[in-house]
């Protein structure tokens, strides 16, 4: 880690590509993977869920668990013991080998969209030159899990919430690859570590129109693409049980389970790296990487604050969506589609050009300046706030001017005739 | 490296996979099955394609990622075929109540 | 090393393979094609360029192997069985094809001598050395090997311009026609469905 800090280079900070595969390369991966990804994040995800249920019940006016040692503080260390020696049940017309590959790819999938995620400086599991394409391409491998899990276990409600589940995640990945476009243009690479660096010059991304349009679709969709509420129809209690993981039980249910809230996790930590800065304490300052000197004690203490300010922002990522889940209701299949492909993809879309027109007032000039940074907010911001509005509109407009059953969910298979509606 | 991987084990792997992809378009019978099949015989050529490009000489006038950027391509016409592809076998089916293609034969004298 | 781990992927790429050309039942056929995409994408990976590795696994295993599989179920019945697939009088044949062109193609390999200057493909067993160190202008492959997004982005905005603008159009195209050809028309004369849903009354927002 010492080599990369070169004062006289302007990325200091910067990726070491072309990397050699050596002993102590070998080591800091080991260490990695056996220390995070075996030990830390499953015991993160583990308290993630006492939270949730704290959180929850003081929302519900409850307590919440407390049996189990003090707080309750014991609770997911019981139910860990309770999934692992429960019985696996396999449906007798299950599919046995993809029922057990299912979660196990479900799991893999929200393992590895971790290992690019820059927590501090040199605190990169990996760092990939093309690190934002992988974690794209690792987070799409869940859909394939979902729906092997929904077909393989031979129920037909579980058929119906993976293929709910799978047209709500392949529509839903649109929106969210096209909100991390105006990142990858901003940080001129597909590598996070360099997103990061570009963010300690140019402030947070989320400080910015475009930034925070882009950053509130991410947002939208990667709740939708972790299935959980109002997104949740896959997994619609009342309508289909559990979705694609009824006929699961005991671990295999228990890893779907720490696949999702690993992923939660994840996309927390995703967001944090692209659009809130990172581990950087305040949006436009360069505050801990100033202190970055040649010396060991100064990089552990600047790795200390990056790291604890990251969790707390990955903190509050996961109150906020703990917050949206026991406070908003399901969403209706055909509103969930629209909401998708009319609002979120143009907006989208749109926001690109924004985050061109950004780009050449604040980021062309090489170095942050108030000017430029307020002249971007000028011209940016009144662009974005009417594009929201013209697509609000628009789509209002449709709604309201269309056939009187566009708006509402068709039952029988068959589409109300056009003409048909009375007055 | 002292123990690279020999240029022509690429090219064998890719051709037993064009080879395969070739049985299967071959004796399939069921419309996606022969898809499938076309997909691992387009990905076989994608692998030559890469392989060409790390282990030919590197020509000015070529580019740096002449490759690349052909392996790229095939990959957007491969996913542009597998979608009207699949639309069209659904429209098949829709007409013929079958996905195999030698039911097709209305064009049959 | 590096040789054995060639050997396990290509080993395993082409077992996916040949399941996805013999399994009878499609879903798992379509699962072994994902399998088989992978493997190919692990080859990417060998030959550095994981900007590639990353789009076949993103295109590939996430949105193709996913189409099938919709295609599987809204065609097949749902568990994918294919009962009627085979036997017919083209299995020999189809066979003695395909290891004839494996058997032309691998002879082809070995028989190449090179054109001009260039080496015999069978007789390359290095890659072509990428120089480390600083980055001189001279390398522009070590370049796109470091950096292929950027590179590639570059090149398909320059050179490869007309070719990443067919591209776009056939996508486009492609997206257009999908849309049509797929797109259930209500007043189609619906052959060989043996009964139609009952159209729902409309529902109307007036009492």
């Amino acid at each position: 880690m010492i080599e990369l800090l070169d004062p006289t280079s302007p990325l200091v900070w910067a990726q070491s590509q072309a990397v050699d595969l050596g002993w102590g390369l070998a080591l800091r991966w080991g260490l990695w993977l056996v220390v995070g990804f075996l030990g830390l994040f499953p015991g993160i995800v583990a308290y993630m869920v006492w939270l949730e249920r704290k959180a929850a019940a003081r929302f519900q006016d409850r307590i919440g668990p407390n049996r189990v040692g003090p707080l309750g503080l014991l609770q997911p260390i019981a139910d860990a013991i309770k999934l692992l020696t429960k019985e696996n049940l396999v449906p007798a017309g299950a599919d046995g080998l993809v029922h057990l590959a299912a979660p196990v790819l479900v799991i893999v999938s929200a393992f590895l969209m971790l290992a690019v995620i820059p927590f501090a400086v040199g605190m990169a599991p990996v760092d990939l030159p093309s690190g934002l394409l992988y974690l794209m391409a690792a987070s799409s491998l869940s859909p394939l899990g979902v729906f092997l899990a929904g077909w393989s276990s031979r129920n037909k409600y579980s058929l119906l919430g993976a293929m709910r589940a799978v047209a709500q995640l392949v529509s839903y990945e649109i929106p969210q690859v096209l909100a991390v476009i105006p990142i990858v243009l901003w940080g001129g690479s597909l590598s996070l570590v360099a997103i990061f660096d570009k963010q300690v010059e140019f402030g947070w991304f989320i400080a910015s129109p475009p930034g925070l349009l882009a950053f509130l679709i991410m947002l939208i969709a990667s709740i939708a693409e972790l299935n959980r509420t109002p997104f949740d129809i896959p997994e619609a209690e009342s309508e289909i049980i559990a979705g694609y993981h009824t006929e699961y039980s005991g671990m295999r249910f228990g890893l779907f389970f720490l696949a999702e809230y690993l992923s939660v996790f994840a996309v927390g930590c995703l967001v944090t790296a692209l659009y809130l800065g990172g581990g950087m304490p305040l949006p436009l300052v360069r505050f801990p990487m100033n202190l970055l000197g040649d010396s060991l004690p100064r990089l552990i203490l600047v790795d200390m604050v990056l790291l604890a300010v990251f969790m707390f922002k990955v903190l509050l990522f996961i109150l906020f969506m703990f917050w949206v889940r026991v406070t908003l209701l399901r969403l209706r299949v055909d509103r969930l589609m629209n909401f998708a492909w009319k609002y979120l993809t143009p907006l989208a879309i749109v926001n690109i050009l924004f985050a061109g027109i950004w780009y050449e007032c604040v980021i062309r000039a090489g170095v942050l300046t108030l000017g430029g940074w307020l002249w971007g907010w000028v011209v940016t911001g009144p662009l974005v706030v009417f594009a929201v509005w013209l697509v609000v509109w628009i789509n209002r407009r449709l709604l309201l001017g269309g056939p009187a059953g566009v708006g509402r969910p068709s039952l029988g298979g068959t589409r109300v005739d056009a003409g048909a509606a009375p007055g | 490296m002292e123990s690279d991987i020999p240029l022509s084990w690429f090219l064998l792997f890719a051709a037993a996979s064009f080879a395969i992809g070739l049985i299967g378009v071959l004796t399939r019978k069921n419309a996606i099955a022969v898809l499938m099949a076309i997909e691992i015989m387009l990905n076989a050529a994608n692998v030559n394609l890469v392989a060409f490009w790390r282990y030919g000489p590197e020509l000015p006038e070529a580019g740096p990622v002449a490759g690349i950027v052909l392996a790229i391509m095939v990959i957007t016409v491969a996913a542009a075929e597998v979608a009207v592809g699949i639309g069209l076998i659904l429209l098949c089916y829709r007409r013929w109540r079958a996905a195999d293609v030698d039911r097709y034969d209305s064009l049959a004298g | 090393m590096i040789r054995v781990l060639f050997l396990v992927i290509a080993v395993t790429g082409l077992a996916s393979a040949l399941a996805t050309v013999l399994i009878k039942n499609l879903v798992r056929a379509a699962l072994a094609l994902a399998g088989f995409f992978f493997a190919v994408a692990c080859l990417f990976v060998l030959l550095e360029a994981e900007f590639l590795a990353a789009l076949q696994v993103l295109i590939y295993v996430g949105a193709v192997s996913i189409l099938l599989m919709f295609g599987i179920m809204l065609t097949r019945g749902v568990q994918g069985t294919d009962p009627a697939s085979r036997p017919s009088a083209w299995r020999l044949p189809g066979v003695v094809i395909g290891l004839a062109v494996f058997a032309l193609l691998g002879y082809a390999i070995f028989q190449e001598t090179g054109l001009g200057t260039q080496r015999a493909w069978g007789a390359i067993d290095p890659r072509p050395a990428i120089a480390r160190g600083t980055v001189e202008p001279g390398a522009p492959r070590r370049r796109a090997i470091n950096d292929m997004g950027k590179v590639v982005g570059v090149e398909l905005m320059t050179r490869y311009v007309v070719a990443f603008e067919l591209a776009g159009l056939l996508l486009t195209a492609a997206l257009v026609g999908a849309v049509a050809v797929a797109h259930r028309e209500d007043d189609e004369p619906s052959r060989g469905e043996p009964s139609r849903i009952p159209s729902d009354p409309p529902i109307t927002t007036s009492p």
